[in-house]
């Protein structure tokens, strides 16, 4: 007996047009598959599948990306496609969360889109790398292609129009900016992670944080920005303000409480996982 | 829907819902049951095998989206009665078999990391298997056959 209901129907067609017409037609019975990962596993969470499912896998340009002052990163992308695309230190913290994140045999499949897309994955890695790192997304649909920030995609994620999907993600790469991802799991390799934390800083010439932004996965239901001004002013790596800047952010969650930990854990190794994430930097800018 | 694909090299036809699982595929309609239904949700490698020479989670890979592509199994590797691969070579030798469920897993995983990596350490070693679970040897002898087996690669 294997873990998933096997009756959905599933198109797939060939071009991003193609996919916006069948799933602004099927509506609210359809939404996009892409590597599976997680939708393969809607019976497991006792979900109710949805009648049809619209693979994205033949739409070639999906896969498309390129590199600048914006890391253009197309949805059909593989977290293994992501640790593999050099794109500088703006980009460090996602092809760390894009490495550490679950097995191999996954992040062969599982997709860049559907990490952001997933309702209900609270945990997944890519998506604090990329809120630190100012992410907006691309998308299709009914009305035509449309641009909003990450921030914004994720608080409306649960009420996104049908006929929609995620085309692509576009990373702000400047010069001076530098990120790192850290997360804590129970074991070394491949759990959902406890917290995940992503540390994206821009520095003047002297050595000197002038912007930042910390992002936090794992502990509450949709990851966020929290607050990372304590980081400003002081060098990069200086670990004063970064355990400054950690209890800041901790104590802006409001944690979720499920049985791989409790809450109180989740918001309490926040602080030395940012601390962790900002150790990192000043070693990316010497490289 | 039908969907066709290579399976060990040759090309076969899936009649079946797009979203059953590919391990489904394999087992039920093609009679391969090297790769093992384990914990059905992508944790535990048992039911590893290849796409496009890469290891994937066969219990969580829709069939809709192996159309076009290559899929290879441990029982493509080696013909009845032919010699095995330096992979289950090596595997044999170091004692890296013991109840053997998760071994064909652990085999293609391997496989996939000796044709893409020409020299394979321990540490390489371990985290291309971080994705397949073994209860029974301790991982010290399948990482010593897999370093092993590396060194056999070359020399063939």
């Amino acid at each position: 007996m294997l873990t998933t209901v096997v009756s959905p129907d599933v198109r797939s067609p060939g071009s991003i047009d193609d996919a916006v017409r069948q799933l602004t037609d099927l509506g609210a019975d359809a939404m996009p598959l892409a590597g599976g990962t997680w939708i393969m596993r809607a019976g497991l969470r006792g979900e109710t599948p949805r009648r049809c499912y619209v693979s994205l896998d033949r739409i070639a340009e999906l896969r498309r990306y390129s590199v600048g002052d914006v890391v253009e990163l197309g949805a059909q992308l593989t977290h293994r496609d992501l640790t593999s695309i050099t794109t500088g230190p703006a980009a460090t913290a996602l092809r760390q969360a894009a490495a550490l994140s679950a097995f191999p045999q996954v992040r062969n499949v599982a997709t860049l889109a559907g990490n952001i897309a997933a309702t209900g994955f609270a945990a997944a890695d890519l998506v604090p790398a990329l809120l630190a790192g100012q992410a907006e997304v691309e998308l299709a649909g009914p009305e035509g292609p449309h641009r909003t920030t990450l921030a914004s995609y994720l608080t409306s994620r649960d009420q996104r129009p049908s006929g929609e999907l995620i085309t692509a993600v576009r990373l702000p790469a400047p010069p001076g900016r530098f990120s790192a991802f850290e997360r804590l799991t129970v074991r070394v390799g491949g759990e959902y992670a406890v917290a995940n934390v992503a540390v994206s800083v821009d520095v003047d010439a002297g050595g000197s944080v002038h912007d930042a932004r910390i992002a936090v996965g794992a502990v509450e239901p949709v990851a966020t920005l929290g607050p990372a001004r304590a980081l400003i002013g002081h060098p990069v790596g200086d670990d004063d303000a970064a355990q400054a800047a950690g209890e800041a952010v901790a104590a802006g969650l409001t944690p979720r409480e499920d049985p791989d930990a409790p809450g109180w854990y989740r918001v309490a190794v926040v602080p030395t996982l940012v601390r962790r994430a900002v150790a990192q930097l000043p070693q990316l800018i010497d490289h | 829907m039908s969907y066709s694909f290579t399976l060990n090299g040759q090309t076969v036809e899936a009649t079946t819902p797009g979203l059953t699982p590919l391990l489904t595929v394999l087992r039920d309609q093609h009679g391969l049951q090297g790769a093992k239904l384990g914990c059905g949700e992508g944790r535990c490698g048992s039911c590893t095998v290849l796409v496009d020479d890469q290891p994937v989670a066969a219990c969580l890979f829709p069939v809709a989206n192996v159309a076009g592509r290559a899929v290879r199994t441990v029982e493509g590797l080696a013909a009845p009665g032919a010699p095995l691969t330096p992979v289950q070579d090596a595997l044999l030798d170091h004692g890296g078999v013991q109840c053997g469920a998760c071994i064909p897993g652990v085999v293609m995983t391997l496989t996939a990391l000796l044709e893409s990596e020409p020299a394979v350490d321990a540490a390489t070693a371990k985290e291309a298997l971080t994705g397949n679970i073994c209860r029974c040897t301790g991982y010290v002898k399948i990482v010593e056959a897999a370093v092993a087996a590396s060194g056999r690669g070359d020399q063939a």
